[in-house]
Parts: C-alpha cells; sequence; structure tokens
C-alpha cells in the first residue's frame, strides 16, 4: 500500500465500523469498547470468534500508524478507569486545526492549560481563566463568550492521553510526574513531606491492602485516603449507569 | 408532530459525523518557544507562492512513481508537469535532507515526509467532512499541502485509498471538475448503530429524509409551497420555531443546500416568487432512488411496488450504477473513483425524465404518527 516494510494488521469491515463508531465518541470505557466490538463482528461477520480486544485494537493501530494516530488506553486520573481514545500523534498536523478556531480562542485554550498545570490541584478555577482572557491574543474576547460555568476546570482523560507528550515537552518544568508509572499527572495525591506525587489509582494499586502507608520515598506516613483499586465486576454488578460521572467535571472539549 | 415519530433506517449513506471525531478537541497550536516535537519532519516551510500550473485536475492518476520529486524553491520549478505524469529525472527516494546553502529549501521529499503529508491530509479531510460542507481543493493546498501543493493528485489520490481501507470512506469529487470533495461512508448504516454511536446523530436527518422522499414522490421537483403544505400536516412550519429542527425554513433552504443535499431554485417568472426544490449532489452520492423509495413505503407500511411508476424509475437507476460504463460504476474500489467521476447517476438526474406524478401515487399521506 505505502510501500512499507512494516509488518501491518489487515483491516476488514468489521475493524471499520468499530473505528467509525468509535470516532463517534471522545473517550470510551473498556466495557462500552468491548461491547462495540461485539456488536461490529455481530454486524459483518457472526461466526467468528470475536478477537481479543488488545490484539483486535493493536491489528488496528499497526494500520493507524501511518496515518499517525492510535487508538490509546488509558486510565482516568480519578477513579482508575481504564478507558480509551483515539489520539493524534502528529503533533504538526494540530495548527492546521487552527483553522477551525479563532486565534483567541486558541490562546485560551493554551492559557487555561498553563494554569491547570501550573495549578497545586490540578484544577483551575473560573476565575482564573477569565482573568486571562484580557491578555488574549488576536480579536478581544469578551468575558462572557469565555464564560463556561461556575467552578473548576481541569484537562479531561483524553486531553491528558492525547497530549501527554506536548505537555511534557513544552512546560518541563512545572510538569507534575506520578512517582509510581511517570506519566503525566494533573490531579494526584502528594507527600506532605518530601513533595512527590502519585495518581489516586496508582495510590490505590501501590497501598492496596497495607494499613500502614508509606511514602515510598520518604517512608513518611502518607496522609491521605487511600481509594479503592476500581474493579469493573464490583461496578455492573451494582448497576452504577457511569454517564454522569462525566458530566461532574466541567470539561474542555 | 406528536412525539418523536420512529423512523426506519434513513438510507443515507454519510460517514458518522462524530461530533468529536479524532483530533478535533484536544488541539494545542504552537505554543510560545515550542520545541521540536515528535512529528517534525522539518519546521514549516514557508509558503512560496509558486504558481501551479496543473494541467491533470482531476486527481485519480495512478501510480505513486511522483512519489519522490526534488523540489528545490531556489531554483527554476523543478517538479515536471507535463501531461500525463512523466516522471521527473531528478525524482529521488532518498532522505529528506536539508541542504546547507539553501536554509529555506523544502528539499527532495522522502517516503516519511510525503507519509506524514497523506496522514495529515486524511485527518484534514475526516474533520471537514464532518460539518458536511464540501472541501474544496484550495483549502487543503492552503491548510495542508503548502508546499507540496504541485503534489495534489497524487496525495489525494493517496489519502482517498487510506480513507476507503482504514475507514471505509470513500473519496468522490461532488460533480465533475468541481475541485470539491465530500465523503461518502461505503459501509450500510445498520440500525443498532444509532445506540452504540457517541453522538446523537443528527435530528434534522428525518426532516431531510421526508423532504427527499417527498421530493422523488413527486417526480424529482417539488415547489417549496408544495413542500410547506406537505410539511404542516406534520406540525412543520416555515416560520415556527420547531422543537426538533429548529428553524425548518432555514434548514431547507439554507443548510440542506450548503451541504449539498438539496438544490433550491427560483422558478421564473412566477409571482409571488416560487422556488424549487430537488436533490443535491450529495445526495445521489450517498443514496438512491430506490432507497428512498423503499424507505417511503416502509413510513407507509407498504411495498415500493405500490407505486409502480416510481419503482420503475428506482429500478432503471439501481441498473444505469450497476452498469459498468465510461464513468465507473458507483460501487468501483476506491482506487478509480477517488477525485475523478462521480456515479453515472448523479448528471441522468436532473430534469431529464418527465414527471411520473399520477394522483394516486404521489400523495404522500402524512404517516400516521
Amino acid at each position: 500500500m505505502q510501500g512499507s516494510s512494516r509488518r501491518t494488521g489487515t483491516m476488514t469491515d468489521v475493524h471499520r465500523r468499530f473505528l467509525q463508531l468509535l470516532m463517534t465518541h471522545g473517550v470510551l470505557e473498556e466495557w462500552e469498547v468491548k461491547r462495540l466490538q461485539k456488536h461490529c463482528y455481530k454486524v459483518h461477520d457472526c461466526n467468528a470468534p470475536v478477537e481479543k480486544l488488545e490484539d483486535f485494537i493493536h491489528n488496528i493501530n499497526s494500520v493507524l500508524e501511518s496515518l499517525y494516530i492510535e487508538i490509546k488506553k488509558g486510565v482516568t486520573e480519578d477513579d482508575g478507569r481504564p478507558i480509551y481514545a483515539l489520539v493524534n500523534l502528529a503533533t504538526t498536523a494540530i495548527s492546521k486545526m487552527a483553522s477551525d478556531f479563532a486565534e483567541n480562542e486558541l490562546d485560551l485554550f493554551r492559557k487555561a492549560l498553563e494554569l491547570i498545570i501550573d495549578s497545586e490541584t490540578g484544577f483551575a478555577s473560573s476565575t482564573n481563566i477569565l482573568n486571562v482572557v484580557d491578555q488574549l491574543k488576536g480579536k478581544k474576547m469578551r468575558k462572557k463568550e469565555a464564560e463556561q460555568k461556575e467552578g473548576e476546570f481541569t484537562l479531561h482523560t483524553r486531553a491528558i492521553l492525547e497530549m501527554e507528550q506536548h505537555i511534557r515537552e513544552t512546560y518541563p518544568d512545572a510538569v507534575k510526574i506520578c512517582n509510581i508509572c511517570h506519566g503525566l499527572l494533573i490531579q494526584g495525591q502528594s507527600c506532605e513531606t518530601c513533595g512527590i506525587r502519585m495518581h489516586l489509582p496508582c495510590v490505590a494499586k501501590y497501598f492496596q491492602s497495607n494499613s500502614e502507608p508509606r511514602c515510598p520515598n520518604c517512608n513518611d506516613y502518607w496522609p491521605h485516603e487511600i481509594p479503592e483499586v476500581f474493579d469493573p465486576e464490583k461496578e455492573r454488578g451494582a448497576g452504577l449507569s457511569k454517564p454522569s460521572r462525566k458530566s461532574l467535571r466541567p470539561r474542555q472539549h | 408532530m406528536p412525539g418523536a415519530p420512529t423512523y426506519p433506517q434513513f438510507p443515507l449513506r454519510a460517514p458518522l459525523s462524530g461530533r468529536r471525531a479524532s483530533c478535533s478537541d484536544a488541539e494545542v497550536p504552537a505554543c510560545r518557544g515550542r520545541a521540536p516535537a515528535a512529528g517534525d519532519m522539518l519546521p514549516k516551510p514557508r509558503s512560496r507562492g509558486r504558481p501551479s500550473s496543473q494541467a491533470d485536475r482531476d486527481g485519480g492518476r495512478g501510480g505513486d512513481g511522483r512519489a519522490a520529486r526534488s523540489a528545490a524553491a531556489e531554483e527554476a520549478p523543478s517538479t515536471s508537469r507535463g501531461a500525463g505524469g512523466s516522471q521527473d529525472p531528478r525524482r529521488s527516494s532518498s532522505q529528506g535532507g536539508r541542504r546547507a546553502d539553501a536554509p529555506l529549501v523544502v528539499g527532495p521529499r522522502s517516503q516519511k515526509q510525503l507519509e506524514l503529508k497523506v496522514a495529515e491530509l486524511v485527518q484534514f479531510l475526516l474533520i471537514k467532512d464532518q460539518r458536511k460542507i464540501p472541501i474544496k481543493r484550495a483549502d487543503i493546498v492552503k491548510h495542508v499541502l503548502g508546499d507540496y501543493r504541485d503534489m495534489f493528485p497524487d496525495l489525494l489520490h493517496r489519502a482517498a485509498e487510506r480513507l476507503q481501507y482504514v475507514f471505509g470512506y470513500r473519496l468522490v469529487e461532488l460533480e465533475p471538475k468541481s475541485n470539491t470533495y465530500i465523503l461518502i461512508n461505503s459501509l450500510e448504516p445498520v440500525e443498532e448503530d444509532a445506540e452504540l454511536r457517541g453522538d446523537q446523530g443528527t435530528p434534522t436527518t428525518g426532516l431531510l429524509m421526508i423532504v427527499l422522499g417527498l421530493i422523488f414522490m413527486k417526480g424529482n421537483a417539488v415547489k417549496e409551497t408544495e413542500v410547506w403544505d406537505f410539511l404542516r400536516r406534520l406540525g412543520v412550519y416555515p416560520t415556527k420555531k420547531h422543537l426538533i429542527f429548529g428553524d425548518p425554513k432555514k434548514l431547507l433552504t439554507e443548510d440542506f443546500v450548503r451541504q449539498r443535499y438539496l438544490e433550491y431554485r427560483r422558478i421564473p417568472h412566477t409571482d409571488p416568487v416560487d422556488y424549487e426544490l430537488q436533490w443535491g449532489p450529495r445526495t445521489h452520492l450517498e443514496t438512491s432512488k430506490m432507497k428512498v423509495l423503499k424507505f417511503v413505503a416502509k413510513v407507509h407500511n407498504q411495498d415500493p411496488k405500490d407505486w409502480p411508476a416510481q419503482y420503475c424509475e428506482a429500478l432503471a437507476e439501481e441498473e444505469d450504477r450497476a452498469r459498468p460504463q465510461a464513468s465507473a460504476p458507483s460501487q468501483a474500489s476506491a482506487r478509480s473513483q477517488t477525485s475523478t467521476r462521480p456515479p453515472t447517476s448523479a448528471p441522468s438526474q436532473t430534469s431529464t425524465r418527465p414527471p411520473t406524478s399520477a394522483p394516486s401515487q404521489t400523495s404522500a399521506p402524512a404517516p400516521s404518527s
């Protein structure tokens, strides 16, 4: 196809429909992805056994590689839910999309991003963001245009997945890293003595069934509440509907 | 309309217009003092404003032979643009390097650079098509290709191939020589898809389908006044805001026209002025008379054959499309299709067929809702 000698997978209509439907979501939870996969098999190829999700996605990703996009797996920062999102790997393409947003809108996003990264909690208040509006490049934006909701803004999991690399490169000093997984950290817990930080799900895993949690770095008592490790079975059993959680945090989409 | 009517599957093969496609959201443009990022091949070259005196405006010229050309901006235009895609003798497929003496020069284009360009083009097309506005060649050149504009046909062809192979979307030129493109879904829509989508689809499609059906049943053209007479029975008025559809008048006469689903033409010598609505080029590409007839039949709980004239017309169109003619059949592989010609059916639609309306057949009673 492209004359490349890479060992790429094969796309069938099952994969195509999956990709099409996946693209209508910003981000999907693992169980939703599995359901999507089953649906696509049913539509196109009833008898074939449903491939293991990991392999299925890996296959698609090998084809997507030449397009510089990827179905990336991540974990929500607040409760450790496994999620998937289709992300863009080529940062040069990003500036092209500037044609869809006004300069002042882009600048606002950039500045809000900086506020979030610099913040202690990983959240930037709407007040702080609004204060930035006066300094924006481009056409003067009225505060009313910038306003979303009362409250605080943070980065959606999807944004973290997609922009992690860019953020680490652009803000190498301000950026926070998790001590356990070494990934980008926006929200998390921190040790009050030595300052190291950990994602909530990383805390959950690390201190699982440990009655006396101590900081892995300085050994001081870990002062925060240890969250539960995410258990997909327990969740489905309880019949909780997850969509409501998504709306908890106002998001920049 | 009392309540929300449940329609059978809309037979429109549009790409799933996710409100959030792969790369529209978390974009951040080059920040201040940006560090080179992984995908950067070269610093963005300044656009040179070279005239692209492309002789071949339609793409689809086979072959990747023109893959890597040396396109030195300082020198006289080196890319051969002779007819028939002749090879540039200085074509090199070496690494993308920059010559020390010409810092702004793009340099020979390596496979990797081209691959990245194609990737950008694919993403661009996906995002632009989301809004259902046909994508102009000029926009492609301006926002994606830049200095690669001389490779437009080749890159577009590759992008089209990728779109078909990876996503199942066909890139099609809206009308011959129009230099505007849309994406058509080569996968058939399926009822259960609707439950699994991340967006709600577009509720306005319902109104569009009704109007498309009406137009076809009435002989491929219908006066605007007739449309409103019909829609009135469904509780849709040109002047009244609608709960689901918003501003129906704007939808029909502006939005759907801009998206090329409908054509809205003034009827000359009418007083007061009246307009005529017909299928637009996108409709012809995304669906067919047979599909729309089946949809109308289903809404009425009847069989398509209950409208013999329309059924014959739809059948004729099916045969037309299936027949391999000079201008390739609609189901042909993306390779031969891409940016050259739309399916055969498009030109033949307009007003060549006499209206086949007989009173008993064209009445479209309001669906019992």
